[in-house]
């Protein structure tokens, strides 16, 4: 007897087919879904986001004049830098929401020109995300020539909303770094996104 | 503080100036704007909201030269000086 295929059994294989198919989909676009949503909740949509800064904020905000903060200034040079480079004050007392200058200054006392490049950290670490660099000298090269003394300023803010943040109820000080690399040929030091 | 159970989610992240850098003054051309500054700053014991005019100048001395992109004060937070200046048409400047 030639075997036949039952039309019956092929119909619903087919049908099983596609449902199974279906529910590949399903549980595909699930999978999908789920690690989207972990990839949110990973990159802190649901939590603590990073304050943002931006030119609004600035033209905006107000000054918070009944919190009064100091801020104080480190300079370091790295080893290999022959750079003499130090803040021009110690402290500026400032408010939240009030933009500020500060000053550094730096001298190549060496006979050839010598380029340095410098990052900045912030103490206490959760005061940094408040502290806010309209303009600095930082993460750029910087290129002094023979002898050459250079004023280099630093202009900030601390976001207002500093003051709405519990963690900061009993911080007073805010120290700002500055650390100067010399910057070699090829040398790439890992600094944020920034041409 | 960090302990040995610090997972170092805690490492500062250093973030790009809004504005870019400072090109720098290599002839000093403001350098008596920041004295000023400075000297401000030492007459009222540092702090920063009793100097804001002279910061402002010195902002101002970087634009006109070239050391620092034009731009309204107000988008660098001296909104508060300009309405001043403008309510006092007296104002003398030094």
């Amino acid at each position: 007897m030639k075997s036949r295929r039952n039309p019956h059994t092929e119909s619903q294989q087919e049908e099983w087919r596609k449902r199974n198919k279906t529910i590949l989909t399903y549980i595909a676009a699930a999978g999908v879904g789920m690690i989207g949503i972990s990839y949110a909740a990973a990159s802190g949509l649901g939590g603590t986001a990073v304050v943002g800064h931006d030119a609004e904020k600035v033209e905006s905000m107000t000054p918070v004049k009944d919190r009064i903060l100091k801020i104080t200034f480190n300079a370091d040079v790295h080893a290999g830098l022959q750079w003499n480079f130090r803040p021009q004050q110690t402290e500026v007392y400032v408010s939240p929401g009030e933009t500020a200058l500060a000053f550094y200054k730096a001298k190549n006392p060496t006979d050839k020109p010598v380029i340095g490049i410098s990052t900045y950290n912030v103490v206490p670490f959760e005061a940094g995300q408040y502290f806010n660099k309209i303009q600095c000298f930082c993460f750029e090269e910087q290129r002094l020539n023979p002898n050459e003394e250079v004023d280099m300023p630093v202009f900030f803010y601390i976001d207002p909303e500093f003051d709405d943040d519990p963690r900061m109820a009993r911080v007073d000080t805010i120290t700002l770094s500055y650390t100067f690399f010399e910057a070699k040929e090829g040398q790439k030091l890992p600094l944020p996104g920034y041409s | 503080m960090s302990t040995a159970m610090n997972f170092g989610n805690k490492a500062f992240k250093p973030r790009a100036p809004d504005k870019g850098s400072f090109p720098l003054d290599h002839f000093g051309e403001c350098k008596n704007f920041k004295d000023k500054y400075m000297k401000c700053l030492r007459e009222n014991s540092y702090e920063n909201s009793l100097c804001r005019e002279q910061s402002k100048q010195y902002l101002e001395c970087r634009m006109d030269r070239q050391l620092m992109t034009k731009e309204p004060l107000q988008k660098l937070g001296f909104k508060d000086l300009l309405d001043e200046n403008s309510q006092n048409s007296t104002e003398t400047g030094s």
